[in-house]
């Protein structure tokens, strides 16, 4: 079964544009945590939102739950990895398989993590992004995981069945488990960790990387207390910046390049919310939420009549 | 028509102007969505011939241009790589690329 929209994200923007194309009577998708994004239940009070004086974040996130059940709007709670423009509709890789829709509204918000020095220079020479893609080209080979997420265990694990030599960074914190959401990774290494798994190959260290550098090649992960020569590094992030959750994707700066319509350079896909760029607001990102949910409404009747 | 190189053998994409070789795997999530797009990209852009080479089965190829992710996409012109690049892209973006690289 195709959506007409897939809406990804829980925050305002995502909220806003699903409850927007529901009442439009379109068929949607919305997927996110089902718990509402965390930067709304963690705001202590919002001062600025009309008809909601001083509510405080946990307050407007059961607000949104509260509306998007009066509308039999369910959350797919799932995590997706991958975004890929087919031409006249969309697939979704998540976590739980794949999504089709034949547009989508991204409203995932800023990634506060910024590329390692020398990653996006050495991306398909060194730097990859899928073991399961690239493991191939490291059979007996070293290489080294750097995991920002608890998934890049089963990576590290994947890659030590043909790999001579793994190297696995864990570099989610303490804060990270503590609250259990994206985006509370602090950037420290974690201590006392060991993967137990079938291989007893990675090799776990306790560092923080700085930087890749190389030649031709990266050959190098230059991390705060030392170097380590490998021949690959294989990046595992939860928080994954736009144009890399939908390749393609023309940006401008750290946020998406768009417009009044909250259009992109790619047909079909719209974006609202923090994703666009400052103001980092509640009430404009419900607002955009509003306008990319219309302007996808218009954008799917063309599509129809162009059938 | 995406045509399957076998056994490291480039000849035919050395013998023609402009030729795309897109280095997959059958298992590679990304390769499988791109898979389709090149085909279909190959019915609109006839002075391109397109190719495909399984990475693995093709590993002297994919050694020798330095293949270390897929998908991996290569422009030839008259028998020499002019251009790569690596992971899925949308097929304008695709499309716009090849266009550039035959000037």
């Amino acid at each position: 079964m195709r959506y007409d929209i897939a809406v990804i994200g829980t925050g305002p923007a995502g909220v806003s544009a699903a409850i927007t194309a529901k009442v439009r009577n379109i068929n949607i998708i919305l997927i996110g945590p089902g718990a509402m994004s965390w930067k709304i239940r963690k705001a202590h009070v919002i001062k600025n939102y009309p008809g909601l004086p001083d509510i405080s974040g946990d307050g407007l996130a059961d607000a949104y739950d509260k509306q998007l059940k009066s509308l039999g709007i369910e959350i797919t709670d799932t995590k997706v990895s991958m975004v890929y423009s087919m031409g006249s509709y969309f697939s979704l890789q998540t976590s739980d398989g794949m999504i089709e829709a034949s547009a989508v509204i991204l409203a995932t918000g800023v990634v506060s993590e910024a590329s390692l020095p020398g990653e996006d220079d050495y991306v398909g020479r060194g730097v990859s992004y899928c073991a399961t893609c690239d493991a191939l080209f490291y059979k007996d080979k070293t290489v080294a995981v750097i995991g920002y997420s608890k998934e890049a265990e089963a990576e590290a694990e994947f890659l030590a069945e043909t790999s001579e030599k793994v190297y696995y960074l864990p570099v989610f914190g303490k804060e990270y488990k503590e609250c259990g959401i994206d985006g509370c990774i602090d950037g420290h290494a974690v201590q006392n960790y060991s993967v137990s798994g079938k291989y007893q190959n990675p090799e776990v260290i306790s560092d923080i990387p700085k930087e890749i550098t190389g030649g031709l090649k990266a050959d190098t992960l230059v991390c705060e207390h030392g170097i380590k020569k490998v021949d690959g590094i294989f990046i595992i992030r939860d928080n994954i910046a736009a144009d890399r959750l939908v390749p393609g994707l023309q940006m401008n700066g750290g946020h998406v390049s768009t417009d009044l319509s909250m259009s992109t350079n790619i047909k079909g896909c719209f974006v609202c919310g923090d994703i666009t760029g400052t103001p980092y607001q509640y009430i404009k990102a419900a607002g955009q939420g509003n306008v990319a949910a219309l302007s996808t409404v218009d954008y799917l009747n063309t599509l129809r009549k162009g059938m | 028509m995406v045509k399957k190189i076998k056994n490291n053998d480039l000849s035919e994409v050395k013998a023609s102007g402009c030729a795309l070789v897109d280095f997959s795997a059958t298992w590679c999530g990304p390769c499988n969505m791109l898979a389709p797009v090149l085909e279909e990209l190959s019915e609109e852009m006839g002075d391109v011939a397109f190719f495909n080479a399984d990475a693995e089965a093709n590993m002297e190829l994919s050694s020798k241009y330095g293949v270390t992710s897929i998908p991996a996409l290569f422009i030839f012109r008259d028998g020499h790589p002019v251009s790569q690049t690596v992971g899925f892209q949308p097929k304008e973006v695709i499309k716009g690329w090849i266009e550039s690289n035959m000037k």
